[in-house]
Parts: structure tokens; C-alpha cells; sequence
């Protein structure tokens, strides 16, 4: 209740339209909306890059590109990948369903939910227009490890700039997250009744607030050695570079779960649906999730057994990271067990996350490969690695995103996708994908080194494979734009509940989700 | 968008009618204790232990950061006090309403106050009103829009009896 002159400022009650709907937008579901097509154009971006650098590896020699440039396109490409697609399509997912799935109007913080967007293109702006600067993009690794981070051109201080704006970005994301969740949930909906999704945002926005500051201080660091004299990683000054890559790591690795928890959240959310059971452990889940969480604090050092450490700190960090196996069989082990004799139905979500248990499954198995200290000593750099992390990114985090969005497109849209090219686009996606990534094993266990614009003769054949494949899996990805974009346009109507087997709150919204919801909490038995 | 109003209450109490809101607000003192704190202690500890290292510029980021979330949760606790109330009794109808900072309370005369309730589209993005002497005061802005058509008409019932 107010006087009417104060009421004013409450913007719920009209529905911008036109540009300025976008630009300043505090809507949740606007928002998600933003990130999610700001994730979509990043991804066909460092795409584009992927593809690049598997045509220049179709052959030994130089092809298409120079040994800086190809440096350039594989450090842009991881970059783009994390900070510009998958983080923001997380985001985006949040925006749209937590509020949704808490019964809550909107984000706690709406107004600086806008301004954690909008910073973000600005970001990417900054990272891709360095490509047109003199000495180009950076080339020296997503990890910007000194000294060649603290060598570069212009590009670099860029590089840095674009990486705090993201940060900042994910601050403000993840204050908003958490606050939401604490405060804003249904009556009823105690923190044990959450959807594992909420959850695993949740403990995702606790990691990032943990772990920012310790970015952010690694990039100024960088920064002041290059242009304010100082030594922190410069070994020309009594600095230390293999410090970064502990201060780094220490932020990174809690990063790599940043980059996966929410995807467990999704399956989590999807199995359960077309298995038409509850979620098996739900509570396990929970603590699954937590646990992983906390360890990933603790392994960070996994990344650098190379560098040299005590035997003592191998074995520390060896056994606490194959610790981590533990929580994620759980996980593993409770979707199998949820769709354990369940009246399962294979839509493209469910294909999806079947996919992703089976592939993710591979992802961790070779990371735990990785994880024993003398095999690792072997295959750090290789490509090998390269393989494990894209089955963890590629077929468990983008799996997990494909899956989302089939899953949750309808109620977004109120219309249903095309199932048949959505099929189409699970099957080539999945395909394409595993003749990728999956000889990249064998590439790495030969000794083929990564980020090489050029390699030995031996490595022909493997690499060869791996080209075709990524030009399927690239190119099928433009079935699942045409999807997106026919499901916006239209086809046919989306019921309210769209599965039959789904449960929780968006689904007792029509479909499409009306602009404002849950002005009124529902209450949750 | 406010926050949802859930905790609504409407009815009779010693021949007046009263209705209240107040915000629905989950996040109870010892869960924002333990995450506030927990996170603080970690962004702390770790910066301070790469600080003693001589890495001190983390322990500037970890600062600002656990101050916007310290904002963030003082924002939230404001929240807290926020209600709307409507009171009518006799020939008066009071009514108070307390967001953030701001609060206020107005004094109508039952004869003289008017309901209003504009939709922009039938049935829907309605405001609700009492308003008397050219000077409206909205009513049930944490309601939906059922609800608020809901109030709408047991005010015009009341006010005209």
C-alpha cells in the first residue's frame, strides 16, 4: 500500500516493448531470455573458432592458419566457451527457472540482475575486438599463465578488463541467486523440498563468490606486473609464475564445478520426468552436490603435478581428487537408479540426459585417469586431456544445456519443438561428438601435444577422424538453432503441464509462462 | 517487482474490518548467519593466506565482494518491517503501509472514499485504490490480480454498508 505517487516507481504493472524492453528489462524471465541468446551467438562463435582449429589439424603442416594465430583461436575458444556460453547459458536457466520453481515474482535484485547482463556483452566485445588488434587476441592459454601473460600486446590488458567485467557479471548473478533462494521460496518450500536444480545453483553461487575475489586479484596481479612494475609472477623480478598457477587453479577448479553442478541440476530435473518416478536419494543428491563443492576446494594442485611438488603434496592432492569420484558415482548411480524400472519415454530432453550420464560418466573416468600423479606426469599437455575435459564440457555441460532447453522451451514459448529435428539434432550432436573427442585418447596417449598447430605424420589418421567429426557435430548444431527459432515462431500448442510426468511449480503456470507470475506465493504441502 | 505478499489476512475483528499483508520472506536469521559468515570466512581466509604469501591484491576483491553481499542481505533484512494494512471502523478507514524506509498511514472518511480499480486489459495489471478527496492511495500492491479483484469488491461492499 502506498500513495499512489510513491506507486510510480513500481514498474511490474506495464509490459515495455521495443528495445528499451531489453535494455532495461528487470524481469527474470527477459533476463534469462538475454543470456540464454547471448550464450546461443557465443557458442556459434567459438564454435566457428573449434571448427578453424579442427580443419587447420585435418592434415600435418600449416594449412589455414600461422602457429600465433592458431594460439589465438584454441585461447579464444576456450575463453569464449566458459565465459561466454556456458556460464551465461547456466545463468540464463536460473534467471528463467528459479524463480519460477520458488514460486517467486522475480529475483530478489532485480535491477542489478539487468546490469549483470548488460555487462557481459560488453565483455565479449572486448575479448572478440581484440582479434583486430595490433599483435592480435591472446594466444597464451585460457589460463593466462605468466610469463606469456604478462609478455603480451595490448590484447592482454584487454583480456584482463573482459575478465574482470565477467566476474563482476557472475558476482552480482550469484548475490542474486542465493538471495533469491534464501528469501524468496514459497511458503511451504523448505530448503529440502527445493528442486535439485535450485539446489545446485545454489551451492554453484556460493562457489562463485568464494572463488572471485581470488580471480580477480590473480588478472590485477597480472596486470600490475605488466604495466606498474611489479613482480608478483615475474620471475625477471624475483616474482613467481608457478605461484599464478596455484592462485589460478585454486580459483579454476572450483570452476570446473561452477561449470557443472547446474548441468546435474538440469538431469536432475529431466530423468525424473520421463522416467515418471521421483528422483531416487534426493537427499544424497543434496549432500552429493555439497560434497563436491567443498573438495573442489582442495584439489586445485591436480592441474599442476608438473610443475614440481613435494611427493607428499602428489599424494594429497592425487587421493583428494579421486575423492571426488565418490560424491559424483553417487550422483551417477541415483539417476540410474531413478530411471531403474520407471515407464521411461525417450523425448529429446530425456535422450539428452541420458547421453549426458553415459558421456559425462567417460568425462570422469578420465579424469580420474588423470588424477593418479605418474599418469598424469605423462599425459599433462596431451591431448588426452583435451578429450577429458570435452567430454566433461561438451557432453556434460552442453549436453545438459541442449537437454534444459528442449525440456523447458515449451513452457517458455507455449509451443512445442519440432521432436523429429530434434532428434536429428540429438543423434549428429552425439555422434559427431564422440568421433571428436574419443580419439583424442588415443592421440594423448601416443604423446600428441595440445595446442600445436602442427603435429607428426603418426598422428594423421586420429586427427583426420576428429575433424569430420567436428564438422557434424558444428554443423548439427544449426538444426538445433533452426528448432529454437521455429519453437519461438510457432507450432503447436504447449499444454501447461507440456510432460506428463513433470512436477513442481512452472509447471501449474500456463504455457508460455505469463510476463508476471507468482505475484502471490503459492503454498507448498 | 516487490516482493510477494502472501501472509494475507482479512476479516473481522471487534465489529472492524481489517485486512493485512506483509512480504513472504524465507530466509530465517540463523540461515543468513551461517551462509553470510561461512563466505566470509572463506573469501577471507583465503585471501589473507595468499596476502601473507605477498599475493595481498585478492584481500581488496574479497573485501568489496563480501560488502555487496553484506548489502545485499541488509537490503533483504529492510524487507523485513515491510506490511499494508486497512482498517475500516465505523465511519473511518485507516490505512498504513511500511516499505523499506518509507512508511505512512492516511485517514479516510468511509462516506467519502472510492474504490478504483483500473485494468489495463480486462482483468489484468489492475491497481486498486481508495481513493477521497482527489488523493488516491493504492491498495493490495502484493496481491495478484485475482486477489486484488477479490479485495476490490469486499471494500466496495464494506464501504457501502
Amino acid at each position: 500500500m502506498s500513495d499512489a505517487a510513491h506507486a510510480h516507481d513500481d514498474h511490474g504493472h506495464g509490459h515495455p516493448s521495443g528495445v528499451m524492453r531489453w535494455l532495461t528489462t528487470t524481469n527474470h524471465k527477459d533476463i534469462g531470455t538475454l543470456y540464454l541468446f547471448f550464450a546461443l551467438i557465443m557458442l556459434f562463435v567459438a564454435g566457428s573458432m573449434a571448427l578453424l582449429i579442427r580443419a587447420e589439424l585435418f592434415q600435418p603442416g600449416l594449412q589455414l592458419t600461422n602457429p600465433d594465430f592458431f594460439n589465438q583461436l584454441t585461447t579464444m575458444h576456450g575463453l569464449i566457451m566458459i565465459f561466454g556460453v556456458i556460464m551465461p547459458a547456466f545463468s540464463g536457466f536460473a534467471n528463467w527457472q528459479v524463480p519460477l520453481m520458488l514460486g517467486a515474482p522475480d529475483m530478489a535484485f532485480p535491477r542489478m540482475n539487468n546490469w549483470a547482463f548488460w555487462v557481459l556483452p560488453v565483455a565479449g566485445l572486448l575479448l572478440m575486438g581484440s582479434f583486430w588488434l595490433p599483435g592480435g587476441a591472446v594466444a597464451g592459454g585460457w589460463t593466462m599463465y605468466p610469463p606469456l601473460f604478462i609478455q603480451g600486446g595490448i590484447s592482454y590488458d584487454l583480456t584482463i578488463l573482459a575478465v574482470h567485467i565477467m566476474g563482476l557479471s557472475s558476482i552480482m548473478g550469484s548475490i542474486n541467486i542465493v538471495t533469491t533462494i534464501l528469501n524468496m521460496r514459497a511458503p511451504g518450500l523448505t530448503l529440502m523440498k527445493m528442486p535439485l536444480f535450485c539446489w545446485t545453483w545454489l551451492i554453484t553461487a556460493y562457489l562463485l563468490i568464494a572463488t572471485m575475489p581470488v580471480l580477480a586479484g590473480a588478472v590485477t596481479m597480472l596486470l600490475t606486473d605488466r604495466n606498474f612494475g611489479t613482480h608478483f609472477f615475474n620471475a625477471a623480478g624475483g616474482g613467481d609464475p608457478v605461484m599464478f598457477q596455484h592462485i589460478f587453479w585454486f580459483f579454476a577448479h572450483p570452476e570446473v564445478y561452477i561449470l557443472i553442478l547446474p548441468a546435474f541440476g538440469i538431469v536432475s530435473q529431466v530423468i525424473p520426468t520421463f522416467a515418471r518416478k521421483p528422483l531416487f536419494g534426493y537427499a544424497s543428491m543434496v549432500y552429493a552436490t555439497a560434497s563436491i563443492a567443498i573438495l573442489s576446494f582442495i584439489v586445485w594442485a591436480h592441474h599442476m603435478f608438473t610443475v614440481g611438488m613435494p611427493a607428499a603434496a602428489q599424494l594429497f592432492f592425487m587421493f583428494s581428487t579421486m575423492l571426488i569420484a565418490v560424491p559424483t558415482g553417487v550422483k551417477v548411480f541415483n539417476w540410474v537408479a531413478t530411471m531403474w524400472k520407471g515407464s521411461m519415454t525417450f523425448e529429446t530432453p530425456m535422450l539428452f540426459a541420458i547421453a549426458f550420464v553415459c558421456l559425462f560418466t567417460i568425462g570422469g573416468f578420465s579424469g580420474l585417469v588423470l588424477a593418479i600423479a605418474p599418469v598424469d606426469i605423462q599425459l599433462h599437455d596431451t591431448y588426452y586431456v583435451v578429450a577429458h575435459f570435452h567430454y566433461v564440457l561438451v557432453s556434460g555441460a552442453l549436453f545438459s544445456i541442449f537437454a534444459g532447453i528442449y525440456y523447458w522451451l515449451p513452457k517458455w514459448t507455449g509451443h512445442m519443438y519440432d521432436e523429429t529435428l530434434g532428434k536429428w539434432h540429438f543423434w549428429l550432436s552425439v555422434i559427431g561428438m564422440n568421433i571428436v573427442f574419443f580419439p583424442m585418447h588415443f592421440l594423448g596417449l601416443a604423446g600428441m601435444p595440445r595446442r600445436i598447430p602442427d603435429y607428426a605424420l603418426q598422428f594423421t589418421e586420429f586427427n583426420q577422424i576428429a575433424t569430420v567429426g567436428a564438422f557434424i557435430f558444428g554443423f548439427s548444431q544449426l538444426i538445433f538453432l533452426i528448432v529454437v527459432l521455429k519453437t519461438i515462431k510457432g507450432g503447436a500448442k504447449a499444454t501447461d503441464r507440456v510432460w506428463e510426468g513433470a512436477e513442481g511449480l512452472e509447471w501449474t503456470l500456463p504455457s508460455p509462462a505469463p510476463y508476471h507470475t507468482f505475484e502471490t506465493a503459492p503454498v507448498v504441502k | 517487482m516487490e516482493q510477494v505478499k502472501t501472509e494475507v489476512c482479512a476479516g473481522e475483528s471487534a465489529g472492524a474490518f481489517v485486512f493485512q499483508s506483509r512480504p513472504n520472506l524465507s530466509l530465517t536469521r540463523p540461515q543468513e548467519r551461517l551462509v553470510f559468515w561461512s563466505l566470509a570466512a572463506l573469501c577471507f581466509a583465503t585471501a589473507i593466506g595468499f596476502a601473507w604469501l605477498g599475493y595481498w591484491l585478492i584481500l581488496p576483491f574479497a573485501g568489496l565482494e563480501i560488502g555487496l553481499l553484506a548489502w545485499a542481505f541488509k537490503a533483504l533484512r529492510s524487507r523485513e518491517g515491510d506490511y499494508e494494512s486497512l482498517v475500516i471502523e465505523g465511519d473511518v478507514v485507516v490505512l498504513e503501509w511500511h516499505r523499506g524506509k518509507h512508511g505512512a498511514r492516511r485517514e479516510l472518511n468511509r462516506q467519502w472514499a472510492r474504490v478504483e480499480c483500473n485494468c489495463r486489459t480486462p482483468g489484468r495489471n489492475c491497481r486498486l485504490s481508495l481513493c477521497s478527496h482527489g488523493h488516491a492511495t493504492e491498495v493490495g500492491q502484493y496481491l495478484n490480480d485475482e486477489a486484488r479483484l477479490q479485495l476490490a469488491a469486499v471494500l466496495r461492499s464494506r464501504l457501502q454498508g
